[in-house]
């Protein structure tokens, strides 16, 4: 009796299951036999006619794998626009948290039919998704005309898996407010290292001994910093094989001291004050902080009340450095080369669509906060009107990327950071150890730098 | 009238009984205590035997399930993980981490239980259930709110204290900050264990140390700590375990730093496997953690002795 009651719930439950199943397919896609919809063609060298038949015009459904929500990831307004255009093709949203996306989204890939024809691309993760990855059908020298640093995607076969939509860097935030408090004017914003230390001091505040404003916050910085500061100084992030990192230098040494002695000896800041500097700047505790462009969207959700502005990273001098910094793209979406032709066709398609299609690169400035890869964009005064991108235009030409770096790069140099500011330790041995942490961690790593393609890499420092 | 077929009928009994008979042996295979037994069975044997064995297996590899990579390495895993200076601090840090929280939870756990259980003290009920309410209290949001109250600008254990310390950014204090959040969340526990072997301990006994004109302190040295000896071993051991498998707090709290001054062993095995991808070395470092937690907790049960079962 009792199995027959487990069974009863068993099948009930199935039977529960079927109908949620059955209730999802309410707006299934309808057949379309009308290929000429009266729409323009778009693009520049990319182009896109709408006026065709996707999959002949037969109902499909593809699915997309995210871990942006609607707000941070452009494809979504994409899908809406090209499912108007095409109501035989549904595209189907799944977003996973982003640190389970790396774990489910290769494991997913490894030829499974179950697996998503699109997905969101992150070049951090290039080396775990790149072999399951189909080449966009779109001439190479299409995609080079119309975006910029299209030659870092381009593989050894001549192929590209994906491009950098819009691009970011790093640039030194600062809090109107407390800049006027001080006295300080547009007129006072500095573009040496030297005169933003003058312009923090008058920025910092003490109540006694105890610091109640910093002037300049790095804490939680240096992981990014390091990177364009060595830049600044036209060295390198790996040796001349591409793959040996290039922490433990001179320069890295240097730098380090120099961020050491902004709080010990020109007191702009301290490492135990706004341990998160951009909860401190949003506080209105911090009047300046170095982050990148992502912190715009922090700032008008968390703390809509700040009153800042924007401006370039400094230079150790006047003269025009090696690289002002690096950048990093976000990326367009994957295609999933295990799927079928049928799916892979309305992904190649699906493709072509956004980067002939002006208002991706726009929603993705737009809700990403970086700078479109698109030229005939990049000079478009409604994007240059964002602070953030007023600052990146001027440099582009002098923005280097390494290549999909991995994490290491990032973490370890943090650990030297932290010993050295927080634990005492002296600057050799600190980089010292995370240079051996690198060289651990990357042990198995294939990466290879992507620094020899950059425009000035012949300006290096030897 | 009815004519009714009797040879027919008889050779159909034979059939019938033999459906009967194998209903019946269905009947015997499948009762719930079978279904339970093979339950339990096949869930240990996917959720538990499976993946040990192929931690086991994949600290023999250079492994990294996400490109397919599974390269026979031997014991150089093992090898590089005893000689790493970062697994030996982790260890160490794990090790001071233990101790005092254990040692907290412990004394913490007991004073209140003891408290709860005295005539001194109202409304139990309400008190055992206030204790008891962080326990069950998500670890990430109690990580999370912690993290904020430590924070020297706008924390509350500054402005409290009226100190000026950066609590998590200090190398002096990072570890104990952490520790003091374990143990405010996992003191309810020991206290609720407590109370219940409080509750079960004989009355007589009591009567006969109270004749005897014992005083506080001697019965509880003499009578309720050796009683409760069974309690408080299950308090350390399943707190051990659970605290060399600590990372959540320390993932939220810390990362680690400052440096890597709170990296426990879980932590590191935690940033091996899903930072860098390196499931052998991962591996290799939980097959490690694995025989120290079974090593322990058979030396704690070694030196508890018989005293065990009283």
């Amino acid at each position: 009796m009792n199995i027959k009651r487990m069974v009863a719930a068993l099948v009930a439950t199935g039977g529960i299951i079927g109908f949620a199943g059955c209730g999802a397919a309410e707006d299934s896609p309808v057949v379309d036999t009308q290929a000429d919809k009266g729409l323009e063609v778009m693009g520049d060298a990319i182009t896109y006619d709408p006026n065709h038949l996707v999959n002949d015009g037969q109902p499909i459904t593809v699915e997309y794998w995210t871990w942006g929500q609607a707000a941070t990831d452009p494809i979504y307004q994409m899908i809406q626009q090209y499912e108007k255009i095409h109501p035989n093709v549904r595209i189907d949203v799944n977003v996973v948290a982003w640190d389970d996306y790396w774990t489910k989204l290769p494991l997913s890939l490894k030829g499974n039919k179950n697996a998503p024809v699109l997905f969101n691309v992150h070049n951090s993760y290039d080396a775990l998704i790149r072999p399951h990855m189909e080449p966009y059908d779109i001439p190479l020298e299409d995609l080079e005309t119309d975006y910029t640093f299209v030659d870092t995607h381009v593989d050894e076969n001549g192929e590209v898996k994906y491009i950098d939509s819009v691009i970011n860097t790093g640039a030194i935030f600062y809090n109107k407010d407390l800049w006027a408090e001080a006295g300080l004017t547009e007129a006072d914003i500095p573009t040496t290292w030297d005169e933003l230390i003058e312009v923090a001091q008058k920025l910092t505040k003490f109540d006694g001994d105890t610091m109640v404003q910093a002037g300049f916050n790095i804490n939680g910085s240096y992981k990014a910093a390091w990177q364009g500061l060595n830049y600044q100084k036209g060295v390198l992030m790996f040796q001349e094989d591409g793959h040996t990192a290039n922490y433990d230098c001179e320069t890295t040494k240097e730098n380090l001291e120099f961020l050491q002695s902004l709080y010990d000896e020109y007191q702009v800041g301290a490492v135990n004050f706004g341990d998160d500097r951009e909860l401190s700047f949003g506080n209105n505790q911090t009047a300046m902080i170095y982050d990148w462009g992502s912190y715009v969207g922090t700032l008008a959700t968390n703390y809509p009340d700040v009153n800042y502005g924007v401006f370039p990273t400094p230079a150790f001098s006047e003269e025009t450095p090696f690289a002002y910094d690096r950048y990093n793209g976000e990326s367009t979406p994957g295609i999933n080369v295990h799927q079928s032709d049928e799916q892979k066709a309305v992904a190649q398609d699906f493709i072509r669509f956004i980067l002939a299609n002006d208002d991706y690169m726009r929603i993705a400035s737009d809700v990403l906060n970086s700078f479109p890869g698109k030229k005939s964009l990049q000079d478009d005064p409604e994007i240059l009107d964002n602070p953030m991108m007023a600052a990146i235009a001027p440099r582009l030409d002098r923005l280097i990327w390494p290549g999909p770096t991995p994490s290491t790069l990032e973490t370890s140099p943090q650990i030297a950071f932290e010993n050295v500011l927080q634990k005492g330790q002296d600057v050799d041995s600190a980089v010292a150890y995370s240079q051996e942490l690198i060289m651990s961690d990357m042990e198995d790593s294939d990466f290879t730098s992507m620094e020899s393609r950059y425009a000035h890499y012949d300006e290096r420092k030897d | 009238m009815t004519n009714v077929n009797h040879s027919a009928v008889r050779a159909a009994q034979p059939a019938s009984g033999e459906v009967s008979s194998a209903r019946r042996m269905l009947g015997r295979i499948f009762t719930m205590r079978n279904i339970a037994v093979v339950s339990l069975v096949v869930y240990f044997a996917v959720f538990m035997a499976y993946p040990i064995f192929s931690a086991f297996a994949g600290s023999l590899h250079d492994w990294n399930p996400l490109i397919d990579k599974y390269d026979w390495v031997g014991f150089d895993n093992f090898v590089n993980v005893l000689t790493d200076g970062l697994f030996w601090k982790s260890l160490w840090n794990t090790a001071i981490y233990s101790f005092f929280s254990i040692l907290f939870r412990v004394v913490l756990g007991l004073a209140l239980a003891l408290l709860l259980s005295s005539k001194l003290v109202k409304c139990k009920d309400t008190l055992r259930g206030l204790f008891y309410m962080p326990t069950i209290t998500p670890l990430v949001a109690v990580s999370f709110v912690w993290m904020w109250m430590f924070d020297p600008q706008f924390g509350m254990i500054d402005k409290i204290t009226g100190l000026d310390i950066s609590w998590l950014n200090d190398s002096r204090y990072a570890m104990p900050a952490v520790i003091i959040m374990t143990i405010w969340k996992d003191f309810g526990y020991a206290t609720v264990l407590y109370l219940a072997g409080i509750m079960a301990l004989p009355r007589d006994v009591y009567e006969a140390a109270q004749i005897d004109g014992a005083n506080w302190w001697q019965t509880f040295r003499s009578i309720t700590l050796p009683l409760l000896k069974p309690t408080t071993l299950l308090i350390v051991i399943t707190s051990l375990i659970s605290y060399l498998q600590a990372y959540v707090q320390i993932l939220v709290m810390t990362k680690g730093g400052p440096g890597t001054d709170t990296y426990t062993i879980s932590y590191l095995i935690y940033d091996q496997a899903f930072q860098k991808y390196n499931f052998g070395t991962a591996s290799a470092m939980s097959v490690i953690l694995f025989v120290l937690t079974g090593i322990l907790t058979i030396l704690m049960f070694k030196a508890s002795g018989d005293n065990t079962e009283a």
